[in-house]
């Protein structure tokens, strides 16, 4: 043991001091934090810059969960906008005083698409076509908690199959994770957002929208940000002549742009 | 390509470590050595972190120390903020490893023939004497190995972490974190480079250490 204390605690004590360079950056003028679904990951790299460049402010972009999002934004998580991939939690948000209610703006109501996997066998046009003893295995996301799992099971019943299919689902833990299922061949077919569909491995049709309730998709600025004008800035940005196009790119719509 | 993740992870896990020793090894003797109501509980409060799922955890954890939970608004008070910090990070890094360090130092304290304690206190040791020359330089191997694997374990830290710290690039996003974050944005590359340093820093320690230490894991 003494042989050992004594190179070992101050090599460790000065690695500690060294790794402080790179942790102090924590004392930089905080950016502007936008929590963003993680379905907006491609849209708002793309956009983010422009919005630095027009407002002349740096941004830092959080992609993960609603769900988590919300949770960690009732306890006084430091950021200044939240983009939320379904509009009830910022609904539920704006009750309860986190968000600012008049900053409250839809992005985006989002699309379902019914996607075969390249590799395996015919293209399903229909839902119906799920049915198919050739497709063993079908992906969406988790309805329990995800929305356009919610919006894939609406859809599936709507049309008589869900039934039938159910047998066949593998849940994915959100949009990103049922189309891994898919990307990788682990799934023959599945549902998921149209604005995550635009991949090599996969073809896809889209599914009437009147089949489920609207995927309203809201954002709002959180009310314990420091500068709400910034972040109202950065949501108008969005909605703007400039963000609009690239939404739409990424296949973030609004009523009227379909 | 940003290497802020690498060196906040080996901070978070240095600093989480060296909590983990402190609190760590005297609940280890406290189990190893004293029979006392309650001991079973808290036995099973130690290894309670290894069974429930990381992010669960870290969603009671955040009830606890955000601004709405009890612990941070005690902390507001003093004007500190827990939550969303580096802080939190070895908070968490600390809650997920310390049972890894507890368990192991505890076999490691049991395995001590009490008898060359007893020895010891016959010559007037006191018992922090008895702690420093006798126990802890019998049993530093259990101790080193369970800090080397609550170390690992510190920096692979990821559910409890994401849910209290955050994962906001540049402040609290650690090196899992970002590992993460670039598989879902489909950067495999800047992905793989970064899975390859965590790999490399486990792999230089484990190896250093067992030559330095000539331990067995």
């Amino acid at each position: 043991m003494a042989v050992m204390r004594r190179p070992l605690l101050p090599a460790v004590a000065l690695a500690w001091l060294a790794l402080g360079s790179g942790a102090a950056r924590a004392a930089d003028p905080p950016p502007l934090t936008v929590f963003a679904a993680a379905d907006l990951a491609f849209a708002f790299k793309d956009l983010a810059p422009r919005f630095e460049q027009a407002a002349g402010t740096r941004v830092t972009l959080v992609f993960g969960s609603t769900g988590n999002f919300a949770h960690q934004l009732r306890q006084g998580a430091p950021a200044d906008v939240f983009f939320a991939a379904d509009e009830s939690f910022v609904t539920a948000l704006v009750a309860e005083g986190a968000l600012l209610a008049e900053t409250r703006t839809l992005y985006a109501q989002g699309r379902i698409v019914l996607a075969t996997v390249k590799a395996s066998g015919p293209k399903l046009t229909v839902l119906r076509g799920l049915l198919d003893p050739k497709v063993r295995r079908v992906a969406i996301a988790n309805p329990a908690h995800a929305p356009y799992g919610r919006a894939a099971e609406e859809a599936l019943r709507k049309s008589g199959v869900w039934e039938a299919v159910r047998g066949k689902l593998v849940y994915g833990e959100n949009i990103r994770h049922t189309l891994q299922f898919l990307q990788t061949g682990a799934v023959d077919a599945g549902i998921v957002a149209r604005s995550v569909a635009s991949v090599p491995e996969i073809d896809w049709v889209p599914i009437d929208p009147s089949l489920h309730a609207p995927l309203n998709q809201a954002a709002a600025v959180v009310r314990r940000s420091p500068r709400p004008e910034l972040g109202l800035a950065f949501i108008q940005f969005v909605n703007g002549p400039e963000g609009r196009p690239i939404m739409k790119r990424y296949g973030f719509m609004l009523p009227g742009e379909f | 390509m940003d290497l802020f993740p690498v060196w906040l992870s080996l901070r978070v896990a240095l600093t989480a470590t060296a909590l983990t020793l402190l609190i760590g090894i005297p609940l280890a003797l406290l189990l190893a050595r004293r029979r006392f109501p309650g001991r079973n509980v808290l036995e099973a409060a130690v290894v309670l972190p290894l069974v429930l799922p990381p992010t669960v955890l870290g969603y009671y954890l955040l009830l606890v120390i955000g601004s709405r939970g009890p612990v941070g608004r005690a902390l507001a008070t003093i004007g500190v903020e827990l939550a969303f910090t580096w802080g939190a990070a070895v908070l968490a890094a600390c809650v997920g490893s310390i049972a890894l360090l507890i368990k192991s130092a505890q076999a490691g304290f049991e395995s001590v023939d009490h008898q060359l304690e007893q020895a010891a206190r016959t010559l007037g040791r006191s018992e922090w004497s008895v702690f420093w020359s006798v126990t802890l330089p019998l049993a530093w191997r259990s101790v080193l190995a369970g800090a080397v694997l609550a170390f690992c374990r510190a920096l692979g830290e990821f559910g409890i972490t994401l849910m209290v710290a955050g994962n906001i690039p540049g402040r609290t996003q650690t090196l899992p974190l970002a590992i993460y974050d670039r598989v879902q944005a489909a950067q495999m590359d800047e992905a793989n480079a970064l899975a390859l340093i965590a790999v490399a820093v486990v792999v230089v320690l484990l190896f250093g250490l067992s030559r330095l230490a000539r331990l067995r894991f």
